[in-house]
């Protein structure tokens, strides 16, 4: 195995998973983020030499991997894709065992939020990027970055806490 | 709960979701994908491939070259069939353009099923008087509302519609003997607002019936 070969694997082994989360979270389909995640790494594996050097290639790879889903919907129907949040909580529903389900009502909550808002906790959250890179990766300012985090995490908390007191009745 | 605790427990709850597709697979399609950049008379080699495979896929069931962890399972823009591991059968429905394809598929997951749009329901079909509660065990169903422009790609889209997402969720085991399933849905536009497209989609309410070759395939 060539020392490319051996990098590319060393940074499947420790991007692939978080990469995975943050793409299920834009996407809200289990099944489909793997195909995205898989293409997305099989691409950054084609241009191993220049991706090693972005400044965060696993954000290379879930922009790739979210570009792919948008340019698929786009290629077949024409529409924007939308996260199926039925089909995540019908997925929890099912109990699948070979994939241990996002708790329903987090999972929920994620894919209430504005697109902006999941794309910035994917990339703060899951890949636990710095402001600046993850306003460098959306093409957005830093500030952005700031205000979409914050909205997210306004929500969230107003989403799981409301889910918590309806578990916790006095 | 602080940002952080906030954060921690949205973290946690992603920790059972693992990368299952091994770096050596990875790494042959990423060699293909530098095989077609070299030479592009390649993709649409690789194309012509990929649609003769999905082609066959849409257009038979032919189990046996599925891998047997996962029976049956298909992936469409229109629609998707999988099995789940209790042996549910999991339908997602994004529009239905070819209510018999559907049909075959579920049949092939072993759901005796007459699919089609509504108002077009199978003359042969015959109700089955099933309660309720037999009902509600063999389905689950949810009409996801009209989507807002809930998520925008990183570029924009021109003219994006939005359409509704059937999900049903049937328990084959629970079908009562000598039934089967009827659904019928439709997808329609209802209006364009500016540059959007909107669509609805009905679910009307899944049925059963008496299974036969005429109506379920069997």
């Amino acid at each position: 195995m060539g020392s490319q070969q051996r990098d590319f694997a060393e940074f499947y082994g420790t991007a692939a998973d978080d990469c995975l989360r943050a793409v299920l979270v834009n996407v809200g389909d289990r099944d489909r983020a793997q195909d995205l995640v898989d293409e997305a790494f099989a691409r950054a594996f084609a241009s191993w030499r220049t991706v090693s050097r972005h400044p965060a290639p696993a954000a290379w790879v879930v922009r790739t991997a979210l570009n792919a889903n948008v340019s698929w919907w786009r290629r077949r129907r024409r529409e924007v894709p939308v996260p199926d949040i039925a089909a995540v909580a019908g997925l929890a529903a099912a109990g699948d065992t070979a994939s241990p389900p996002v708790d329903p009502a987090i999972m929920a909550s994620l894919l209430r939020l504005p697109a902006r808002q999941r794309q910035v906790v994917a990339l703060r959250i899951f890949l636990d990027l710095d402001t600046g890179c993850t306003a460098q990766t959306l093409g957005i300012a830093p500030s952005t970055v700031k205000a979409h985090l914050a909205r997210a995490i306004a929500s969230l908390r107003d989403d799981l806490t409301l889910e918590l007191q309806q578990e916790t009745p006095a | 709960m602080n940002d952080t605790e906030l954060i921690t427990v949205v973290r946690d709850s992603f920790t059972g979701v693992r990368a299952t597709t091994p770096p050596d697979q990875i790494a042959r399609r990423g060699r293909a994908v530098r095989a077609r950049r070299r030479n592009p008379a390649l993709a649409g080699v690789a194309l012509a491939a990929g649609a003769a495979a999905a082609a066959f896929a849409v257009s038979t069931s032919a189990p046996a070259t599925h891998p047997p962890a996962q029976p049956g399972n298909v992936q469409l823009a229109a629609w998707t069939v999988a099995k789940q591991p209790d042996g549910s059968v999991r339908v997602t429905i994004r529009e239905l353009m070819d209510p018999a394809g559907l049909q075959a598929k579920l049949r092939a997951a072993g759901v005796p099923a007459s699919v089609t749009t509504i108002g077009a329901q199978n003359a042969s079909c015959r109700p089955y008087p099933a309660s309720s509660a037999v009902k509600a065990k063999v389905f689950s169903s949810t009409i996801s509302p009209l989507f807002p422009p809930s998520q925008q790609p990183l570029a924009t889209t021109p003219a994006p519609t939005f359409t509704p997402i059937i999900v049903l969720l049937i328990h084959p085991a629970a079908l009562p003997a000598g039934t089967g399933v009827q659904i019928a849905a439709r997808f329609a536009p209802v209006a364009s607002h500016g540059a959007e497209n909107i669509q609805t989609g009905t679910l009307q309410r899944p049925s059963l019936v008496y299974a036969s070759p005429a109506c379920t395939g069997s």
